[in-house]
């Protein structure tokens, strides 16, 4: 006769049995084959001020296909969906630079066929063969910008010129100020400001990086990448660590709120458009693209959601005073410290450790 | 032969009883099959996930032993998982501060035909959405927020809350209040009034008539609700993430890091939750054995 006890060893016999030995991968994903694919609906996965109801219309109209958009306010938010099985259905993504290159070594990405694409060659020159995807053989640049910092003008008189007035001015700041919640933009800002590079793989500079944040901790009030906005312009706070492409957002709505690169250096980003393997609608994800490579429709993105378009054509279609938007379209000069950030593979592990240190003490 | 019919009795109960074995079974299964599929499988695809060290997605699951529970040893986990207790438990004690007068008198005091609708007001913000409520305190506890505007208009000093542990215990408490006023409020329903008056009548003054039976009576009502809003303040992940600043990492804030943030090491990020789901199972232990009313004799 079975008692209880018997039951439960069974049971648990039988579960480790099933689970031991079966050797399933985590996270893959699997290319949906193109012969389900939707041929009249396409999917996006975009950032939040990427797009607005007006592009998806223009699309509609244009191609008759019918778009629908998901947001994401991370790339590893982005990633981690696309892995955990949510991905089959987009075929558009928008990852940053970086991501691109760990999307490409994971084999998510297929490579973009030129000839299928219309006015590739408006484009910047300095944009056809960017360093982190040569030839844009998977990705489209899409927005470029800078990181660097936003403040209130009425309430600090000297202005910021380099990283290190965070931690000069740490009493006057204190709880008013806000960095990016990103291990790399806010590890590499600290390692730039100490003379080494954003990309640095030498542990003993990372830790210097560490140390110093470490000081500045106290007087920061969240690590936020997005919530800071309202924040500043509701005068809570006076100083945040932010994207250009934010900035010039911002300071559209409060003039008084200025946007200033550090002169030791900042990170140079650039989001572009990507198809993923798993893409249901091809044809509709070229037509996105082709879309977005119009220099009518990039220079009307441009102006509408304070996009700094790579696309030279649309750039020169743009009224004179968004061209000469500094922080839109900053010049040589004010980029001849920035730098981009790149994967630094086993490395990740070491600003990950420091970042968790930092963050959860 | 006395024995031998006891025996006969008690073979043919016991062949009744497993005859019987099929009703409840089929009544159980709707239930029964739900919470294996979604519960009890899912907990162990993260169990095994948490034991292979240093796992990113692509790569191949095969279990080779508890690394990732030996890192969580570390004293930086370690103060992590404190907090959130920390939190929690604190969260609990407000609640109960604030949640038992409140279920009192809308049990004992408040006239009979208020009750319903009292409860329902109480229940009414459950309605809407938790991270609604908890953007909303934002907007309260701002520097040049709600609170600071009312107190600098009467001349009070303004409060820096926000960004702090202060406001994730008052959006923890303002969220989970509720459970612990109907949870409490079942139980001071059925306090029996006939012996607070016999204490009374026996000389004892309200406190003591309070401490000594009112207390014993509602103990498994107070364990239970104090069980609910520790368990719900352990995985709370919004309010941490929300109200706290840059000094208020928690166990859950520190699982989604691992899942959605950069390091990308499911693996560590699974062992966390086993840890969560542990410490959860210890409470709901801990409730069983001491939280039932020592029996009458």
């Amino acid at each position: 006769m079975t008692n209880r006890r018997q039951f439960l060893k069974g049971v648990a016999a039988l579960s480790s049995l099933s689970l031991a030995g079966c050797g399933w991968r985590l996270a893959e994903v699997r290319a949906s084959s193109n012969t389900s694919s939707q041929r009249d609906q396409l999917y996006i996965f975009t950032w939040t001020q990427y797009t607005d109801k007006q592009l998806l219309k223009t699309f509609s109209t244009q191609t008759g296909m019918k778009v629908l958009a998901d947001v994401y306010d991370s790339n590893d938010v982005m990633l981690a969906k696309l892995q955990a099985g949510g991905g089959g259905t987009y075929s558009i993504i928008y990852p940053s630079d970086y991501m691109v290159q760990k999307m490409v070594n994971k084999g998510l990405l297929i490579e973009i066929n030129h000839d299928r694409l219309i006015g590739l060659e408006n484009l910047f020159p300095r944009f056809q063969n960017p360093s982190y995807d040569p030839n844009n053989r998977y990705s489209i640049p899409f927005n470029w910008g800078t990181t660097g910092l936003l403040y209130n003008s009425e309430k600090i008189k000297d202005a910021p010129q380099d990283w290190d007035y965070l931690w000069q001015n740490k009493e006057k700041l204190n709880q008013q100020m806000t960095l990016l919640n990103d291990v790399r933009e806010v590890m590499g800002a600290t390692l730039r400001m100490l003379g080494y590079s954003y990309n640095s793989k030498n542990e003993q500079e990372i830790k210097q990086a560490y140390e110093k944040l470490k000081v500045l901790k106290p007087a920061i009030a969240r690590f936020d990448t997005d919530a800071w906005q309202n924040q500043i312009l509701a005068g809570d706070l006076i100083l945040a660590m932010c994207y250009s492409a934010d900035a010039v957002k911002i300071s559209q709505e409060n003039p008084k709120l200025k946007y200033v690169i550090p002169r030791s250096g900042s990170s140079l980003w650039t989001d572009t458009i990507v198809i993923p393997k798993a893409s249901p609608n091809l044809a509709g994800a070229y037509a996105w693209i082709n879309m977005i490579l119009q220099p009518k429709i990039a220079a009307q993105i441009s102006q509408r959601l304070s996009v700094s378009t790579p696309n030279r054509v649309g750039f020169e279609q743009l009224p004179k005073a968004i061209q000469n938007n500094s922080n839109l379209f900053p010049s040589e000069s004010l980029l001849v410290n920035c730098e981009r950030v790149t994967p630094v593979g086993d490395f990740e592990e070491v600003y990950d450790r420091y970042w968790t240190q930092l963050t959860s003490s | 032969m006395n024995v031998e019919k006891n025996e006969i009795s008690q073979i043919e109960e016991l062949h009744r009883l497993r005859g019987n074995w099929l009703q409840p079974l089929i009544l159980l299964a709707p239930s029964g099959i739900w919470l294996l599929l979604l519960l009890v499988l899912p907990a162990l695809i993260i169990f095994e996930l948490s034991l292979v060290a240093d796992i990113r997605p692509g790569d191949l699951v095969n279990p080779n032993g508890f690394q990732n529970y030996i890192r969580i040893l570390d004293p930086l986990y370690v103060q992590v998982i404190v907090r959130s207790i920390f939190f929690a438990f604190g969260t609990t004690i407000i609640c109960l501060i604030l949640g038992f007068p409140v279920a009192y008198w809308i049990a004992q005091i408040a006239p009979q035909r208020w009750r319903n609708l009292l409860l329902l007001s109480f229940v009414l913000p459950l309605w809407t959405s938790s991270l609604l409520r908890s953007y909303a305190w934002i907007t309260i506890l701002r520097p040049t927020g709600l609170l600071n505007g009312l107190l600098s208009t009467f001349g009070l000093p303004t409060l820096e809350l926000l960004n702090q542990s202060q406001a994730v215990f008052i959006g923890m408490s303002y969220s989970l209040l509720p459970y612990m006023v109907l949870i409490l409020y079942a139980s001071l329903e059925k306090l029996d009034k006939r012996l607070l008056e016999a204490s009374a009548d026996l000389g004892a003054n309200p406190v003591e008539t309070f401490c000594q039976v009112t207390v014993p009576q509602i103990l498994p009502g107070i364990a239970a609700a104090s069980m609910l809003v520790f368990i719900t303040g352990l995985g709370d992940f919004v309010d941490p993430e929300l109200l706290g600043g840059a000094s208020s990492m928690t166990a859950a804030r520190l699982v989604y890091n691992q899942f959605l943030g950069t390091t990308q090491n499911w693996g560590f990020g699974s062992a966390l939750s086993m840890t969560l789901i542990l410490l959860v199972s210890i409470a709901i232990a801990l409730l069983i054995k001491f939280g039932e009313p020592a029996p009458k004799r």
